[in-house]
C-alpha cells in the first residue's frame, strides 16, 4: 500500500470513520484505477470504497480537504507568477503521482504555482534544481565542505533565499514522514515532533553556521547570516504551523475521545457545569446507537402453536401432507415506560440525563410518560418532547423542585396516574430515596407493582449507603423487581439497553 | 449437475456492451468517466460526475454499488440506465419484509418432483428387473443418476436468473433496507463472490458476472457486512444546473423559460421545512403536467392547481400555498 493512502486511511479513522481492511484494499484498487492526476476523480473514488453513509461521507470530505491540501508555505516574498506557473509546466512530465500536487495544479493557487513537485512523497525528485547545483558547488566554501550534512544546510539557505516555497515543502513533508509525524497522539508531542523535523531539514546545521558566521570577521557572510536569522524563524512558524495541522489531522480526537469516556463513567454528580454539554451529545449519541439496533420491530416464534391457514396453504402443492409447518409469531410489544423522577436537588443531575435518554429514544420507546417531584408531583411529558432539554429542565425544577418527600409524590401519583399503570407498563423510579424521616408510603409503591410489569428503582448512591440516615431505600426495594445503583452515564445506559433487550 | 463456470465473453458480446467498450476506448480514467456520462445522458439519464466515477469504479473492479439517497433521486432509474447501455436483461428484485430465498432466489419444482417419483415408481420394476437380492437392487438404483434434486426440478428466482443469464444481467436490489436482517445476510455470499450456495446442488457460479445494484432509502442503518462488500454511492438532490439538464433530456417538451421557472421553484420548496420535499421524479412530473397543460410560464393559479403533483401531504400543500405569491415571484426573478 502507498504510504499516502495509508496516513489518509489513518486520518479517516481517527475522524471516527470505520474502515475495515477489505476497504482498504478496495481503495486501492480505486487508486490504481483512477490515479491521481483528477482530484475530483479521485476523491469521487475514494469516498464510494471508504465512506459507507452519510456521516462519514461528511467527514471524508473534511478530511480529503485537509490531507490533501498543499502549501504549509508562504514565501517571504511574493513569488514570480509566470515563473511559477513555467516551472510547473517544465517539471510536469517528471512529477510522481502524488495528492499534494495536484492540489496546487488543480486550484492554481499563485503562490505555489510552482509547487508540481509535491509533498506527500519521500519521492527523492525534485530536490535542488540545476540552480540551486551550480550555487551549492559556488558557496560550499562556505561552510567549509565538511560532509554531506552541511551541505543541506547550505541547501535549505539556498531555498530560504530563494523563496522557493515548493521544494521546502517538499522537503518538509519529507522530514515529517522520516520523523513519523503521523502517529503524533498528543499535544505535548507537538514540541518533539517540530525538533525533529526541524534537525532533519538541515535547520538545526544552519543556526549554527549562522552563529559562527554572525560572529566571524567576514563582513558578507555576517550579512547573510544576518538575513538568514530572519528567514529561520519564519521556516520553524511555518513548521510549527504544519505540525499543528498535521496534529488536527491524525489526531484531533484522541483528546475529546478520552475525556468523552471519562465523563461517561463518572458518577453524575460530580461532573462540572462546564462539561453539560459535552454530557448531553453523549446521551444523543448513546441514544443514536441504541436507535439504530432496536428499530426492527422483533417477532418472536411462538413455538408450539401451528398457524394451521398458512401450513395448509403452504402444503396444497404437496397434496396436503404438511413437508413446511408454519408457527405463529408474536410481535414484540415495545414497553411502556413510565418515568418518575426525584429532581430535589440531589439528584437533579442524574434525573435530567435520563430524562433526555428516555426522550431520545422516542423511535424506539414511543410510549414514554415522565412525572418529576420534589414533594409534589406532576406530569413532564410535554416539556420533555417539546423543549430542548435546557429549557424542559429549568421549568421542571421551577416547578417541582423543594425538599422532598415520597409518601406525597406517591399519593399525587396514585391519583393522577396509577388507573394508566397496566401489564404493559414498566415503571421506574429514580431517586435516593431519602424522605426527611416522612412517611414512606410503601404500599402505593406495592400496588404500582401489583398492576406493573415491573417496577425499577434507580438510586444514584451507592449500594453501601442505602439505608443509611434519613435513607428508606431498603423499605422501597422490597417492592421493586429490581433496585439498581446508577451513578453514572454508562450505568444509565446500561439500565436503559436492558430496559429495550427484555421488552418482550 | 452443471456448474457454470464464469468464462470471458465472447468478443461479439463487448462490442454490444456500452460500458465496456466506453472503457476500452478511453485512454484515461478521466476520459472513461466523460463517456460513461455521455452514455448515461443518450438513455436520458442525466448524471453528476459523483455517480459517472462510481459507476466507472464499479465496473472496473466488478464490485457491487450499494445506492443510498432520498426517494425519488433516480436510484432505480440508474439500474435501468445501466441495463439500456449495456444492453443486458434488467433483472429486479423488490425487497419487503418477510421476503425469503424461497422467493428471492430458487424454489424446488414440488410437484414436477411428485410426479417423477410417481413414475420412478411405475418404472421400478423395469429398472429392477434381473437384479436378485436386496443388495443388488440397491445397487443398481445406485447406478442412476439422482435426478430428484437437479437443476431441472429448479424454479430460479431473480437472484439465480441473474447468475444464470449467459450474457450477464444487470441485477437491481430495490430497497434493500425493507429486508429482514436474514435475508441481508443471505445476499452477503452472492455480493462477494458471486456465487450461490444450494444445498441439494452445491455452489452455482455466475455464468458472467452480473452487474449489481441495491438501492437503500435509508429508513434503517444496513449491517456494515453488507456495506464493506459494496460500493457506496450517496446521491444527492441535484442542483439547478443538473436539474434543469435532467428536465431538458426528460420533458424536451418544455420551453426553455417555464424549464428555468420550474426548476427554480422547485429547488427553493427544497429549502423549507417540509414532511417531503419533491424530488426530481416529482419534478418530471410536474413538469409534463404543466406541459400538458400548454403552460408557458409559471404563474399563481396555475401553480396553486398543480401543486399537488409536486407535494404529496396536505400540511406541506397548506404551508406552500400561504407563501405561494413569494415563491412564484422569486422563481420568476431569479432567472438570468
Amino acid at each position: 500500500m502507498t504510504q499516502v493512502l495509508g496516513e489518509f486511511i489513518k486520518a479517516l479513522r481517527e475522524a471516527d470513520v470505520r474502515i475495515s481492511p477489505s476497504e482498504v484494499i478496495d481503495a486501492e484498487a480505486v487508486l490504481g484505477l483512477v490515479g491521481y492526476e483528477d482530484r475530483m476523480l479521485l476523491a469521487h473514488g475514494l469516498s464510494q470504497a471508504l465512506a459507507k453513509s452519510d456521516a462519514d461521507k461528511e467527514a471524508f470530505w473534511d478530511v480529503f480537504d485537509k490531507f490533501f491540501a498543499f502549501a504549509p508555505f508562504t514565501p517571504p516574498e511574493p513569488a514570480n507568477n509566470a515563473a511559477g506557473n513555467c516551472d510547473a509546466e517544465e517539471q510536469g512530465p517528471d512529477d510522481q503521482a502524488d495528492g499534494d500536487d495536484e492540489e496546487a495544479g488543480v486550484t492554481g493557487m499563485a503562490s505555489s504555482g510552482g509547487s508540481g513537485q509535491g509533498s506527500g512523497k519521500a519521492t527523492g525528485k525534485g530536490e535542488g534544481k540545476p540552480g540551486d547545483k551550480a550555487g551549492g558547488d559556488q558557496d560550499a566554501g562556505m561552510f567549509g565542505a565538511e560532509g554531506e550534512s552541511l551541505t543541506m544546510a547550505e541547501e535549505l539557505a539556498q531555498l530560504l533565499e530563494a523563496g522557493d516555497s515548493a521544494s521546502l515543502a517538499l522537503r518538509l513533508a519529507e522530514a515529517a514522514q522520516q520523523a513519523g509525524l503521523s502517529d503524533i497522539r498528543f499535544f505535548t508531542q507537538r514540541g518533539m515532533y517540530q525538533w525533529r523535523i526541524l534537525q532533519l531539514m538541515g535547520s538545526e546545521e544552519l543556526g549554527r553556521w549562522i552563529d559562527q558566521a554572525e560572529g566571524g570577521s567576514n563582513a558578507a557572510a555576517a550579512a547573510r547570516a544576518t538575513r538568514l536569522r530572519g528567514l529561520r524563524a519564519g521556516l520553524h512558524e511555518q513548521v510549527r504551523e504544519y505540525v499543528e495541522t498535521q496534529m488536527q489531522l491524525f489526531a484531533g480526537n484522541e483528546g475529546r475521545r478520552l475525556r468523552e469516556d471519562m465523563l461517561a463513567s463518572q458518577r453524575i454528580g460530580l461532573i462540572e457545569r462546564s462539561d453539560m454539554q459535552i454530557m448531553q451529545g453523549l446521551v444523543r449519541k448513546m441514544a443514536k446507537r441504541l436507535v439504530s439496533l432496536h428499530s426492527r420491530r422483533r417477532t418472536k416464534a411462538r413455538r408450539g402453536t401451528l398457524d394451521a391457514r398458512r401450513t395448509i396453504r403452504a402444503n396444497i402443492q404437496f397434496e396436503g401432507v404438511p413437508f413446511h409447518t408454519i408457527w405463529k409469531r408474536t410481535k414484540v410489544d415495545r414497553p411502556k415506560v413510565m418515568l418518575i423522577c426525584d429532581v430535589s436537588g440531589s439528584v437533579a443531575q442524574v434525573s435530567r440525563f435520563l430524562l433526555l435518554f428516555l426522550h431520545s429514544l422516542h423511535e424506539v420507546l414511543p410510549e414514554v410518560r415522565s412525572f418529576a417531584f420534589s414533594s409534589n408531583l406532576g406530569e413532564v411529558t410535554e416539556l420533555f418532547d417539546n423543549y430542548p432539554p435546557d429549557v424542559a429542565m429549568g421549568r421542571t425544577l421551577q416547578r417541582f423542585g423543594g425538599s422532598t418527600d415520597y409518601g406525597h409524590a406517591f399519593r399525587d401519583f396514585e391519583q393522577l396516574a396509577l388507573d394508566d399503570v397496566d401489564r404493559r407498563t414498566t415503571v421506574i423510579i429514580l431517586g435516593d430515596a431519602r424522605n426527611n424521616n416522612g412517611d414512606p408510603r410503601a404500599d402505593i409503591l406495592q400496588t404500582i407493582q401489583q398492576r406493573a410489569k415491573r417496577v425499577l428503582f434507580l438510586n444514584p448512591e451507592h449500594r453501601s449507603r442505602w439505608g443509611s440516615g434519613d435513607s428508606v431505600m431498603p423499605i422501597y426495594a422490597a417492592y421493586c423487581n429490581r433496585s439498581i445503583s446508577c451513578g453514572s452515564l454508562k450505568e444509565l445506559e446500561r439500565v436503559v439497553t436492558d430496559l429495550l433487550r427484555t421488552a418482550a | 449437475m452443471t456448474t457454470a463456470i464464469h468464462q470471458n465473453a465472447p468478443a461479439g458480446d463487448q462490442a454490444r456492451d456500452g460500458l465496456r467498450a466506453a472503457n476500452d476506448a478511453a485512454r484515461t480514467p478521466s476520459e472513461s468517466v466523460a463517456s460513461i456520462h455521455r452514455l448515461l445522458g443518450a438513455q436520458g439519464y442525466i448524471s453528476s460526475e459523483a455517480i459517472a466515477t462510481a459507476l466507472f469504479i464499479a465496473q472496473s473492479l466488478e464490485k457491487p454499488m450499494l445506492v443510498e439517497g432520498p426517494p425519488g433521486v433516480g436510484k432505480t432509474e440508474l439500474a435501468k440506465a445501466v441495463s439500456a447501455i449495456t444492453g443486458k436483461p434488467l433483472i429486479r428484485l423488490q425487497c419487503y419484509e418477510g421476503l425469503d430465498e424461497a422467493k428471492a432466489l430458487y424454489e424446488w419444482k414440488y410437484s414436477k418432483q411428485l410426479l417423477y417419483t410417481q413414475v420412478l415408481k411405475d418404472k421400478l420394476a423395469d429398472v429392477l428387473s434381473g437384479a436378485e437380492g436386496l443388495k443388488a437392487s440397491v445397487a443398481r438404483l445406485h447406478e442412476f443418476d439422482d435426478t430428484f434434486f437437479s437443476e431441472e426440478f429448479l424454479e430460479p428466482r431473480p437472484l439465480l436468473k441473474a447468475l444464470w443469464e449467459p450474457e450477464g444481467a444487470v441485477l437491481l436490489i430495490d430497497e434493500i433496507d425493507k429486508a429482514d436482517d436474514e435475508f441481508e445476510a443471505f445476499l452477503l455470499e452472492l455480493l462477494s463472490d458471486y456465487q450461490i450456495s444450494i444445498p441439494e446442488l452445491g455452489t452455482i457460479r455466475a455464468r458472467q458476472k452480473p452487474i449489481v445494484f441495491l438501492t437503500s432509502n435509508n429508513t434503517r442503518d444496513l449491517s456494515d457486512a453488507l456495506k464493506r462488500r459494496c460500493l457506496h454511492l450517496h446521491i444527492p438532490f441535484p442542483d439547478q444546473a443538473l436539474e434543469r439538464a435532467i428536465i431538458r433530456s426528460r420533458v424536451p417538451d418544455a420551453e426553455e423559460k417555464l424549464r428555468a421557472q420550474l426548476v427554480a421553484f422547485v429547488q427553493s420548496l427544497r429549502e423549507m421545512d417540509l414532511k417531503k420535499v419533491p424530488a426530481i421524479s416529482e419534478t418530471i412530473d410536474w413538469a409534463r403536467t404543466l406541459v400538458l397543460l400548454h403552460a408557458r410560464e409559471l404563474d399563481r393559479t396555475l401553480v396553486e392547481n398543480t401543486l399537488n403533483v409536486l407535494l404529496k401531504f396536505q400540511d406541506d400543500i397548506e404551508r406552500v400555498g400561504e407563501k405561494l405569491n413569494d415563491l412564484v415571484g422569486k422563481a420568476k426573478s431569479n432567472l438570468r
